[in-house]
């Protein structure tokens, strides 16, 4: 990290105090844009591979090793990584998918156990200096969110049938003149609730990395040894809070991917 | 607003590496690790059930066991103070049968000896009249006829014994 904003300063003929803000800025923006890595453009399409493509390629690659080789022949007494990860696994189940899920567990289980290691690896590997976060990025987290929306629907419809599922949506026993008003806002009600978990893992991962790129621009911009060991300390502190704040937006969004399932399951309540 | 604007490119790897990734993944990780996650938690239950099955079926047995003890206790005590009572009433009856025929045998000897008596009384009775009649003749140097002899005698042991 710091060779690269050694590379950066210089490149952007770094030390003239005037632009110093200005450069900040850039050097933050640099990291937390993405950056294309090879252009593909078929059928006029931009489906050029970026760094976030890439980094989420890594994370799919360690997660598929990890899990397939520790967990293709599970023993009835686990132990090693098998047993700590069964002990993540059997915590997901109990704190994410049995309270609101129940009997489907099962079923979503798939579905929430990659949601969360893979946010969570993302999340953990945007903190490898030379790295990039996948999920700080809005098209990375809409895409997960997306999934999360058509899971979803899916299970809704599949549970309450494409007519009872629309029609549960609306909650019944309602006055008839307050429908126009009420199906608009369940219907866009439907949206906003994976659009606000599109944004509140992609803001949570930007704003840590914000911050510990404002930091580390600090220590460039003072110069003084003095600025610097404070500035380090808080550096170290907010790369422990980010540590959490991985571990916590992947929790969050498995638990609210769960409970979407769970609401369109049970339309009842 | 760069930064806000999703990108479809990346959106649309995103999807397609996650739904890639969690094919792979159910298939080789997911399904293998809760299918045991299940078992063994269904193992963990038998197991409890069968521990608590066989705690009860020891306790029922030791309880069993002290029954069948303390059963067997009182018969043998029951069966100790009949049998005393057996031997104190046999005793009992062997000494009362004792004492009868000791009684028994007195009064046989008793009656026994009651009757030599009285045959030696009548042994000496006839003895005396005819040594007394052997001696008055010697005496008298005359013999008296038999008749004679009888009637003197009788006459006086008669007075012997009314004097007796």
């Amino acid at each position: 990290m710091v060779s690269a904003l050694f590379n950066f300063v210089q490149d952007h003929g770094g030390g003239e105090e005037s632009h110093g803000e200005a450069l900040g800025a850039d050097f933050i923006m640099h990291h937390i844009n993405d950056h294309v890595l090879w252009e593909w453009h078929p059928f006029g399409f931009d489906l050029s591979i970026t760094k976030h493509v890439f980094m989420m390629w890594i994370a799919s690659a360690i997660l598929i090793l990890l899990f397939s080789t520790i967990f293709r022949k599970p023993k009835m007494i686990p132990s090693g990584l098998a047993n700590f990860f069964e002990f993540i696994i059997a915590y997901l189940q109990d704190e994410v998918m049995k309270p609101y899920l129940g009997k489907d567990s099962r079923k979503y289980a798939p579905y929430l156990l990659t949601a969360f290691f893979f946010v969570l690896l993302c999340n953990l590997l945007g903190l490898v200096p030379g790295s990039a976060t996948a999920t700080g990025d809005i098209s990375v987290t809409t895409g997960l969110a997306l999934l999360t929306f058509l899971m979803v629907q899916g299970a809704g419809i599949k549970k309450n049938g494409v007519v009872g599922y629309f029609k549960g949506l609306i909650p019944p026993g309602l006055p008839v003149f307050i429908l126009p008003i009420m199906i608009p806002v369940e219907f866009v009600g439907l949206f906003t609730k994976h659009i606000a978990l599109a944004i509140r893992l992609f803001a949570n991962m930007v704003a840590g990395h914000v911050v510990i790129f404002a930091l580390l621009m600090i220590i460039f911009t003072f110069k003084s040894w003095a600025v610097g060991g404070i500035t380090l300390a808080g550096l170290l502190f907010v790369s422990l809070l980010e540590i959490l704040i991985a571990l916590i937006q992947a929790y969050i969004f498995s638990i609210l991917s769960s409970v979407f399932i769970s609401m369109a399951v049970h339309q009842d309540h | 607003m760069e930064l806000l604007l999703p990108n479809l490119g990346t959106l649309f790897w995103t999807a397609l590496t996650f739904v890639l990734l969690l094919l792979i993944l159910k298939k080789t990780a997911w399904k293998p690790i809760l299918d045991m996650l299940e078992e063994r938690e269904q193992k963990i239950k038998e197991s409890l059930e069968k521990a608590d099955a066989a705690q009860k079926e020891t306790e029922e047995a030791l309880a069993k066991n002290q029954e069948t003890m303390e059963q067997a206790k009182k018969e043998v005590q029951e069966l100790l103070s009949k049998s005393r009572r057996l031997a104190e009433a046999t005793k009992e009856e062997i000494v009362q049968k004792a004492e009868e025929e000791a009684s028994k045998i007195v009064s046989k000897a008793k009656k026994d000896i009651a009757l030599e008596r009285e045959k030696a009384i009548e042994d000496l009775k006839s003895q005396a009249a005819e040594l007394s009649i052997m001696i008055a003749s010697k005496i008298i140097g005359k013999s008296l006829s038999a008749d004679d002899h009888k009637e003197i005698i009788e006459s006086s042991l008669k007075n012997m014994v009314e004097a007796n």
